[in-house]
């Protein structure tokens, strides 16, 4: 599955807050149809990492490259019609929407009127969304806003979906259920995954390659296993807790 | 003689001296609107709410001084002595009863909310004191001093001297009280503001109630010589978002100098083309630092 | 069962729709002796076009446009100009107006929907357009100025669109009115209804799905400042003069808080609130006179901040809930969510 060609390729991202540099020289590449994960302490830098790359933020330095397009501080549905769509840390949902309407905004970015209707279905039923499809978003739990999130994403057919802290707020059982969600998108539809993590197990599980940021810089990457044995990451980690 | 503008005879040169006239008139009501805009981006700032009821609450407050001095025959500039504590009362109040509930609002219902406002209160002045403009009809800085040959207003240049101090304390207090840091953490960063032990609810209702009392001293200064209708709310509303959009977030020092400018243009709008285009050229300021600068001239986020 | 139900939703809203355009048809009928219930009924619907057309910008898109009296002066003076110099038919004129309307809108919607500024922008930018309109055309003597244009009279003249009574003024707003509806009704369910109303929400998370903001306001504003120019071209018809106060900060205010009680992103909600709220305006100027004139911005703004303040979804789908409970109690179906 992994053919080690790059779908995203980052060269020394920059973003500065002010005095504060909060992605400091960030370089990685993200392999066609892997799952990678990107973690990172608190603070690491990681969403702001994330809206650079979606263009919600102008990087300062840096390029991003998708498919071989440089796509650096490009307009997000920009980037979104070229096949890349992502997830939020804090659910931004659609609240006066209706759960199968929010899923249709993200269908009509590849699906003219005729077809649109089916692709909701498909991603209703793909995402199980069925019993709760006419209801409101603002009615809904964090588990199933979450869902239809990545659910509103998939509809878009992003060939790269960045997920940013998906397992944020969930408990032990609604953790692995989104696991095992994920791991069903990148065996059945083939889509790239990218997933911003800082609880560790959640990630281990299900990422085939990791890069680990801290202060904004990457300080590592590689497979779980070495990452877990990684002196630095160990320190980023341990350390300040010990810190603490 | 009340709001009339000085002008000076046509003569040799009499263009330029018209226009430093005009400066000098400008500049010392910017600083009045600089006065007003510190209350406006108080709110912006720390709640990010704009407030359209603003520049009422101005309107409100020179009513209210109205009142004071025409009932009571409080002396004007002394009149913000009783107006500001009520103001900041009514501001709090206001928080409470109805700006708090929208903050977790979508924007549109947060802008619903403030027009309403401003709706409301320009509705109940004109009720209370009809369409009539109102003017004080004594205050002891009337009258006008010359320097070489320009005649200033006693009553304007009181009142630019006072915004400019009562900017600067409200600075000293933003940077050197506990409540005052308590502002300015909750409009940088909120959850830490909170993890700090800032009651957010009470430091969001303080900056509210404070950033109207602001038009307290700003009202009553505007009363010493200017008049007051209820339709004027909407004018210093705009003019000063303007004067926000002007110069963006974050500087005191910023909001100075935009009044200023924005004070010069009008008056010389007013007093060299047409006295019905200052609004004009407000307005195309407005929409040039939107084209231009978005972020406003001395903006920093 | 799915297919049952949005069938069931999708007929009972035409026959509601049916009955009551039956009645709007018949009204003017039962009216028709009191000229002044009359120019009452068709202000009604003249607020009822506006609030629909501003629900596309304000109710969808989550802009707060405030700036319906800069469209609706902008047609008059177009179509009143036009008339009065050259001897143009407002059937032109009208949409002439519309597209000047347009114009001005994008020359503000342009800049401020580029650089993604805050929707509280717009509000500002919207309000100082009126204002400054007005100025500007009592400075500009050639076409405004402070005195009162009269459009010439003609007795029932269809080409000049003047007649001596308000009915087919009535009968023409309505026509308006049927479009705006329409219009709403027919974007709520298409690609660009749904991505406003994903603007209106949440900009960031819509651009994400591939939705350009930009665009989409603009057209959303465009729309909005047609029907705004085009009610404005007949607005100067049905007065019979054009004067810079049409330019009125007041009444953009009241078309955007028509939009907001009746219910946001709802087609028939503004329609609901301008019937309710501008009769009761009417009825207060009639029976209170000169002297209370701005109670009814009190009752207004009042009734905006309770609206926003205890059920933000507007009159429109209060009217839905009660229905529904209804329907409940009645049929002994479930409420609809």
């Amino acid at each position: 599955m992994v053919n080690n060609k790059a779908i995203l390729k980052i060269e020394g991202i920059t973003k500065r807050f002010g005095n504060l540099v909060a992605v400091d020289n960030v370089s990685f590449e993200i392999y066609k149809g892997e799952v990678l994960g990107l973690i990172g302490p608190n603070g690491a830098g990681k969403t702001t990492l994330f809206n650079t790359i979606t263009g919600l933020l102008l990087a300062d330095g840096g390029k991003v490259y998708f498919k071989n397009q440089d796509i650096t501080n490009e307009k997000p549905y920009k980037i979104c019609k070229l096949g890349m769509s992502r997830t939020f840390q804090v659910t931004q949902s659609f609240i006066s929407m209706s759960v199968e309407d929010a899923v249709r905004v993200g269908a009509y970015n590849r699906h003219d009127e005729r077809k649109v209707e089916d692709q909701v279905n498909q991603m209703i039923e793909f995402f199980g969304l069925n019993a709760i499809r006419k209801k409101k978003c603002e009615e809904l739990g964090l588990a199933p806003l979450k869902r239809v999130e990545v659910a509103r994403a998939m509809a878009t057919d992003p060939d790269l979906l960045l997920l940013d802290e998906a397992g944020a707020g969930l408990n032990a059982s609604e953790m692995s259920e989104l696991m095992e969600m994920l791991k069903e998108i990148n065996r059945e539809k083939g889509t790239t995954l990218c997933i911003v993590e800082h609880v560790m197990k959640m990630v281990m599980g299900i990422c085939q390659r990791i890069v680990v940021l801290d202060y904004g810089e990457l300080i590592a990457s590689g497979t779980p296993e070495q990452i877990s044995s990684n002196q630095k990451v160990i320190e980023a980690y341990l350390g300040k807790r010990a810190v603490k | 003689m009340i709001g009339s503008q000085p002008r000076p005879e046509s003569s040799q040169g009499g263009v330029v001296q018209a226009v430093i006239q005009n400066i000098i008139n400008g500049t010392m009501m910017g600083c009045i609107y600089a006065l007003i805009t510190l209350g406006l981006s108080l709110i912006f700032g720390v709640m990010n709410i704009v407030n359209f009821a603003h520049g009422d609450f101005v309107m409100i407050s020179m009513y209210f001084t109205f009142w004071a001095s025409s009932l009571w025959a409080i002396e004007t500039v002394a009149t913000p002595l009783i107006t500001f504590p009520f103001l900041f009362l009514f501001g709090i109040l206001t928080y409470y009863l109805i700006i708090h509930k929208t903050l977790r609002e979508k924007y549109v219902i947060q802008i619903a909310i403030t027009v309403g406002l401003m709706t409301f209160l320009r509705a109940v002045a004109q009720l209370l004191w009809k369409a009539s403009p109102r003017a004080i009809s004594y205050s002891i800085v009337q009258g006008t001093f010359v320097i070489g040959n320009y005649t200033i207003m006693m009553s304007r240049f009181t009142s630019a001297v006072v915004s400019v101090a009562v900017i600067y304390l409200f600075s000293l207090f933003l940077n050197h009280t506990w409540q005052g840091r308590a502002i300015r953490a909750a409009s940088d960063d909120l959850d830490a503001a909170s993890l700090m032990g800032i009651s957010y609810k009470w430091t969001y209702a303080l900056a509210f109630g404070l950033g109207t009392a602001i038009t307290a001293i700003a009202g009553g200064m505007l009363m010493t010589f200017q008049q007051v209708d209820p339709t004027m709310g909407l004018r210093f509303g705009l003019l000063s978002f303007c004067i926000l959009a002007l110069a963006g977030l974050g500087t005191t020092l910023g909001i100075i100098i935009s009044g200023v400018i924005v004070g010069i243009a009008e008056s010389l709008a007013m007093g060299m083309w047409d006295p019905r285009a200052s609004s004009l050229v407000v307005y195309m300021i407005f929409i040039l630092v939107l084209w231009l600068k978005p972020r406003g001239l001395f903006g920093r986020k | 069962m799915q297919n049952l139900q949005t069938m069931k939703q999708k007929r009972s809203i035409p026959y509601t729709a049916i009955v009551l355009f039956i009645i709007a048809l018949v009204l003017p009928i039962l009216f028709r002796r009191s000229q002044y219930n009359l120019i009452l009924l068709t202000t009604v619907v003249m607020y009822g076009v506006l609030a629909t057309s501003w629900n596309i910008i304000g109710g969808m898109a989550g802009q707060f446009d405030l700036a319906a009296g800069a469209y609706l002066g902008l047609g008059a003076f177009t179509s009143g100009t036009l008339l009065i110099r050259w001897d143009i038919t407002p059937w032109l004129g009208m949409p002439a107006g519309g597209l000047i309307a347009i114009g001005f809108a994008v020359l503000i919607g342009y800049p401020l929907f580029r650089f993604r500024v805050r929707e509280v922008w717009y509000a500002l930018s919207s309000a100082a357009l009126v204002s400054v309109l007005r100025v500007a055309f009592l400075m500009w003597e050639e076409v405004g100025g402070p005195t009162e244009r009269y459009i010439p009279y003609h007795d029932w003249s269809f080409y000049h669109l003047r007649f001596s009574s308000y009915i087919p003024f009535y009968y023409i707003m309505l026509i308006l009115l049927v479009i705006a509806l329409f219009i709403n009704h027919w974007l709520s369910r298409r690609k660009l209804g749904y991505y406003l109303l994903a603007l209106g929400d949440n900009e960031d998370a819509a651009e994400i799905l591939g939705v350009n903001a930009q665009a989409c306001k603009l057209k959303a504003l465009m729309i909005y400042a047609f029907i705004g120019g085009m009610v404005g071209g007949l607005y100067a018809c049905l007065y019979g003069f054009i004067h810079p106060k049409f330019f009125s900060n007041t009444m953009s205010l009241e078309v955007a808080i028509l939009g907001i009680v009746g219910g946001m992103g709802i087609t028939y909600g503004p329609l609901l609130a301008a019937a309710i709220l501008v009769s009761m305006r009417e009825f207060l100027r009639a029976s209170l006179g000169g002297q209370m004139q701005s109670l009814y911005l009190g009752i207004y703004s009042f009734v905006l901040i309770i609206i926003v303040l205890f059920k933000p979804q507007g009159l429109g789908a209060l009217l839905r809930d009660i229905y529904s409970r209804l329907n409940y109690i009645f049929r002994k179906e479930s409420p609809k969510p």
